[in-house]
């Protein structure tokens, strides 16, 4: 009750009262030109790209300093609000998701970015059309994620499956090899895949893959891929849920420890392979293939999400700040995205190579082709309601994978409370 | 004469109730800026329409008339209700318990004393990870123990919807018996020895004793403890948020993390605020007839 609202409001009143006084206490402009900006960003030791962005940007724009403004991950979105209420004035926010972005933009707490957004191609930049609220973008991508099926190649090897299997895997096809896949019994046991507890692994799918909207209440759609899910825990070849959920099981360990051989996952987890392949911390060899399809007609359709920078409405520094956004989505910050191991908004065939020249990154004919998806559907669309929609969407969805309720009740459950409760 | 006497008086009087004023405000500032302000914002804030960011618009009673309409309140309210319900009372009786008899001159008496008190100061995201360990439907000891003794299905605990709240319960009582039991004994040293050789000599035994001295000259404590114990369960938060999240489902969601959710997470402070002053009203009400009903047992 009010124990959690005091802290908040005594947050945001002491962030005010220490930004007031940092505001006028700062030195801006020193003399010899040189200027400061901070980026708001999260946990700067693990995420390659951003130091990666920020070294980049400042050798071209040696009369800027970067200052990053590290934020835990999980509490990023609450923190980022918090600052902003408290009239923070940090130049540059990361919009981490682009839900956060539309709640942040239609308050009108970013600087409006349209004439920056309309110069950028949105053939090239797939992400950037999320950014769209009413014709004007309030933040340029430099980001893009999307889903692939990561699979380990020496599992794959020892049961004497072909890599090239993978290339033009159905659903169908998915469940029949990640089941002969499956070994062991107990602690030894290794499952032929394995899909991580979040509901955007089974309900994303199906809506990017059917054209079903998440938003839209109506969920009939998400039937084939919940069905064959439910069959997959049902037999043993994915761990269950419950199992995942309440031991807090991380995929990284799953797969970068051999105990599951196929598993979908966003393009962001090939720069956590890369990094701890490169430290030492795991010696599996993987490799990456397009996320199954439901028909095995050769088009690829998955989900992803972009990232984009934007610019504090409350920034002074705000041509330093709005320079440094540009640079980011631009070939060049591209360019120093990709070779930190990261997927970024702009594609190119020049950065696709710089991408697969990493040493590491699996560079067959599977993983390229798993790269030129012919379409990334946005992994929840953005209205005032999503974040509304996605909690019941998530609290069904755990009832649904835990057995506590039927598919089918499951589904009606949501329908209905999507229905009455959002509005 | 008596006149030049009672002036000093009042002048001595005058003087200290300044001085006592003067000792309390470090304290009562502190609870003025921390506490109270932000009560009364919160209480204003529930009329409102507010995002934290935006001017804030007045929307009247909206608020709360969309609270009796919304199907996840009803839900964390029985839900609040259901814990505060399981904890409270098995939590009065451990604690009450183990403080009898830890209090006897028993051999490493210090010892259980001090065990029993550590998970209230263990980290509770350490305390959550474990008991998730311990509960976990397949591998956790717990079930495992209950297939060796001849269960079949043992309960899912934090991924069945029947269970999870019991699940939360048992954790919450283990993690807060051990201050509880602090308080007991510290109540037990209070009551006189001769009452209980009295009794002794009449011939009472140790049930009698128990019931006709002890829990008698503890009521007092248990007032306290009572009341104290009230406040924290309908105030739950961080252990269901580690535990469970309010999971499965909304099986174990409970009216503070609506008000999290609704208000840190949404940005719906006006919301957010109209929910906790409900729980606010819930809880001042209990509060107030236990006090009733101690005045009344004391007459």
């Amino acid at each position: 009750m009010k124990r959690h609202l005091v802290p908040t409001l005594a947050a945001a009143a002491a962030l005010a009262l220490l930004t007031a006084c940092g505001g006028s206490g700062s030195s801006d402009q020193p003399a010899d030109g040189a200027q400061t900006i901070k980026v708001a960003l999260w946990n700067y030791a693990t995420t390659p790209e951003f130091k990666a962005i920020i070294d980049g940007f400042q050798q071209a724009n040696p009369t800027i300093k970067v200052e990053p403004v590290d934020i835990l991950a999980d509490d990023y979105a609450e923190k980022v609000t918090t600052m902003l209420a408290g009239g923070d004035t940090t130049d540059v926010l990361t919009m981490k998701n682009v839900i956060d972005y539309s709640r942040f933009g239609t308050r009108g707490q970013l600087l409006p970015l349209t004439d920056e957004a309309k110069k950028l191609d949105p053939a090239k930049y797939s992400g950037l059309s999320a950014y769209d609220l009413e014709g004007k973008y309030f933040a340029l991508p430099y980001r893009q994620d999307f889903w692939v099926l990561y699979y380990n190649k020496a599992l794959l090897k020892q049961a004497g499956v072909e890599e090239s299997k993978l290339q033009n895997l159905t659903w169908d096809g998915y469940a029949t090899l990640a089941k002969s896949l499956t070994k062991g019994d107990g602690g030894t046991k290794v499952y032929g895949a394995y899909q991580h507890t979040w509901r955007s692994v089974v309900e994303a799918t199906a809506a990017a893959q059917t054209g079903g909207d998440l938003l839209s209440g109506d969920y009939g759609f998400f039937k084939d891929q919940y069905s064959m899910t439910l069959d997959l825990q049902k037999n043993g070849t994915l761990m269950p849920w419950a199992t995942a959920s309440s031991q807090k099981v991380t995929y990284n360990t799953m797969f970068s420890t051999g105990k599951a051989v196929l598993m979908p996952m966003g393009t962001w987890y090939a720069s956590t392979l890369l990094a701890d392949t490169k430290s030492g911390k795991t010696k599996v060899e993987w490799g990456m293939a397009p996320l199954p399809q439901r028909a095995s007609d050769g088009k690829v359709t998955t989900f992803g999400s972009p990232t984009a920078f934007a610019v504090n409405k409350n920034s002074k520094h705000s041509d330093a700040a709005k320079k440094f956004v540009e640079w980011a989505s631009s070939e060049a910050g591209a360019m120093a995205v990709a070779k930190a191991g990261v997927t970024p908004a702009l594609t190119s065939q020049q950065i696709l190579d710089t991408y697969f020249a990493l040493p590491g990154v699996p560079n067959g004919e599977v993983a390229k082709q798993a790269f030129k998806p012919d379409k990334v559907v946005l992994e929840m669309p953005v209205s005032d309601k999503s974040s509304d929609v996605d909690q019941i969407l998530t609290e069904e969805h755990e009832l649904i994978m835990t057995g506590e309720k039927s598919l089918d009740d499951g589904l009606a459950e949501m329908s209905k409370r999507v229905k009455s409760e959002v509005r | 004469m008596a006149t030049t006497l009672s002036a000093a008086g009042t002048g001595r009087r005058r003087s200290s109730t300044w001085i006592g004023w003067s000792f309390i405000l470090p304290n009562f500032l502190g609870f003025a800026a921390l506490t109270l302000v932000p009560v009364i914002a919160a209480l204003a804030l529930s009329f409102l329409d507010w995002d934290s960011y935006s001017t804030p618009r007045w929307v009247g009673l909206d608020n709360f008339e969309r609270m009796i309409h919304n199907d996840t309140f009803w839900t964390a309210l029985k839900n609040t209700a259901y814990y505060a319900i399981g904890h409270v009372p098995l939590t009065l009786c451990a604690a009450l318990g183990f403080a009898v008899l830890l209090n006897q001159k028993l051999r490493g008496a210090r010892f259980f004393r001090t065990a029993l008190f550590f998970p209230y100061i263990t980290s509770l995201v350490a305390v959550a990870v474990v008991w998730n360990m311990l509960l976990s439907p397949d591998l956790g000891p717990v079930n495992q123990f209950l297939r060796a003794i001849g269960i079949d299905s043992p309960p899912g605990w934090t991924t069945s919807t029947t269970w999870a709240m019991p699940a939360v319960i048992v954790a919450s009582v283990w993690r807060d018996l051990g201050y509880y039991m602090i308080l007991y004994l510290a109540g037990l040293q209070t009551i006189p020895a001769e009452l209980y050789e009295a009794a002794e000599v009449d011939g009472a035994n140790g049930w009698q004793r128990f019931w006709s001295i002890t829990v008698p000259s503890l009521r007092p404590t248990t007032f306290f403890v009572l009341i104290m114990l009230t406040i924290s369960s309908f105030k739950v938060f961080d252990l269901i948020q580690v535990m469970t999240e309010g999971g499965p489902g909304r099986s174990t969601l409970v009216l503070s993390q609506v008000i999290y959710r609704e208000g840190i997470v949404q940005g719906r402070f006006g919301y957010s605020s109209a929910v906790s002053m409900v729980l606010f009203a819930i809880v001042l009400t209990i509060t107030l007839i236990q006090f009733q009903l101690q005045r009344r047992s004391e007459r």
